[in-house]
C-alpha cells in the first residue's frame, strides 16, 4: 500500500516524499510504543520480566545455578555482550552437570517472541503447550525479558 | 548523417525515498509529516506516534486538504509484504 | 553409513510436516504447530491488512 501511496501523492505534487517500507511491524518489532486503542492493552513486552538473569556462553553451570537460584528464579536466558539471545536454560537443564559450560547444557535457539504480541494471545498458547516461560525479543534479536506464563494468565485476565 | 532524436529528454522525476526507522525519527524530529496509508480501523488500533489516517483510497480526495504539500510526507503500512 | 530419519509431526492447524512444534520445540508436544501459523496466530491478534490489497 505505501508505495502506491508515496507515487501518487508525488504525482500530487508533493515535492519530498518518503516511504518507510517496513512499517508498523518492523516500529512494534523494536519495542517501540504506538498510539491506538490497543496502545493500552498488555502486550508481550510489558509482561515480560526484564530482570531475567542472564549468561554467557563459557560460564559454568554450576556457577551459573547458584547464582540464579539464590535470586530466586529457575529460567537464565543466554546472551552475548550484545544481548543477542543464543539460548535458555529452564531446571531441566539447569540440573545438568555443574562443570559443563552454559554453551554444552542450553537449549540452542529457542523460539522467541516480539514485544508487541497480544498476551492474550500468547497465554492461550503458552497453556495449551504447557510452555512456562518464553523470552521475547526486539526484531533483532537483543533480549527484552522473559514472559513467564503466570504473568501472561493474570494479565491476559485483567480487564 | 545520424537523425536526431524528436524524443524529448524525460525530465527528471522525485521518486519516492525509501527509509529506514532512523531516517524516519530523524525526518518527523525536524516536521515531517507522518501518514498511515491503512484502513481508519487499523489506524483507530495502533499507529505511530504523530500519524494522520490517510486510508490509500481517500489519498486522492483528501491529501491535498490534509497534508501541507511544502513539508516531507513519510508513508507506512503493515509491512513489506 | 545410517542415514537417520526425521521423525515428522503434523501441524495441528494446517496439517504441514513439521519436525518439532514452532511454539515450545518440545519434541512431545501434543498439539505441534508450524512456523507459519504461530506467526499468523500471534500477529493476527492485530488483524492482516492485506485483505485490502497490498
Amino acid at each position: 500500500m505505501s508505495p502506491r501511496a508515496a507515487w501518487r501523492l508525488e504525482s500530487l505534487g508533493f515535492g519530498e516524499v518518503y516511504d518507510y517500507v517496513d512499517g508498523k511491524v518492523d516500529w512494534m518489532a523494536a519495542g517501540l510504543p504506538t498510539e491506538g486503542t490497543n496502545a493500552g492493552r498488555p502486550r508481550a513486552g510489558d509482561a515480560a520480566r526484564k530482570d531475567v538473569p542472564t549468561a554467557g556462553l563459557k560460564e559454568r553451570l554450576g556457577d551459573v545455578r547458584d547464582r540464579i537460584r539464590a535470586m530466586g528464579w529457575d529460567a537464565v536466558v543466554v546472551v552475548n555482550e550484545e544481548r543477542v539471545v543464543l539460548g535458555l536454560l529452564r531446571s531441566k537443564e539447569l540440573d545438568g552437570d555443574a562443570d559443563l559450560h552454559i554453551e554444552q547444557a542450553m537449549r540452542p535457539g529457542p523460539s522467541t517472541f516480539r514485544p508487541y504480541v497480544s498476551i492474550k494471545e500468547m497465554a492461550t498458547f503458552m497453556v495449551e503447550h504447557k510452555l512456562e516461560s518464553a523470552p521475547v525479543t526486539t526484531s533483532d534479536g537483543r533480549l527484552v525479558g522473559l514472559l513467564l506464563q503466570q504473568d501472561a494468565i493474570r494479565l491476559a485476565g485483567e480487564k | 548523417m545520424t537523425a536526431r532524436s524528436s524524443t524529448p529528454p524525460t525530465p527528471t522525476k522525485n521518486v519516492p525515498t525509501e527509509i529506514d526507522r532512523e531516517r524516519l525519527q530523524a525526518l518527523v524530529a525536524r516536521g515531517a509529516q507522518l501518514v498511515e496509508v491503512l484502513p481508519a480501523e487499523e489506524y483507530e488500533e495502533d499507529h505511530l506516534p504523530a500519524a494522520v489516517s490517510l486510508p490509500l483510497r481517500h489519498v486522492d480526495k483528501e491529501a491535498t486538504t490534509l497534508l501541507d504539500r511544502n513539508r516531507p510526507v513519510i508513508v507506512y503500512c503493515w509491512d513489506t509484504a | 553409513m545410517k542415514n537417520k530419519t526425521k521423525t515428522l509431526v503434523k501441524c495441528v492447524r494446517c496439517g504441514t510436516p513439521i519436525e518439532s512444534c514452532a511454539f515450545c520445540d518440545e519434541p512431545g508436544c501434543r498439539t505441534p504447530t508450524c512456523y507459519e501459523c504461530v506467526s499468523t496466530v500471534l500477529v493476527q491478534a492485530k488483524r492482516q491488512p492485506h485483505t485490502h490489497g497490498g
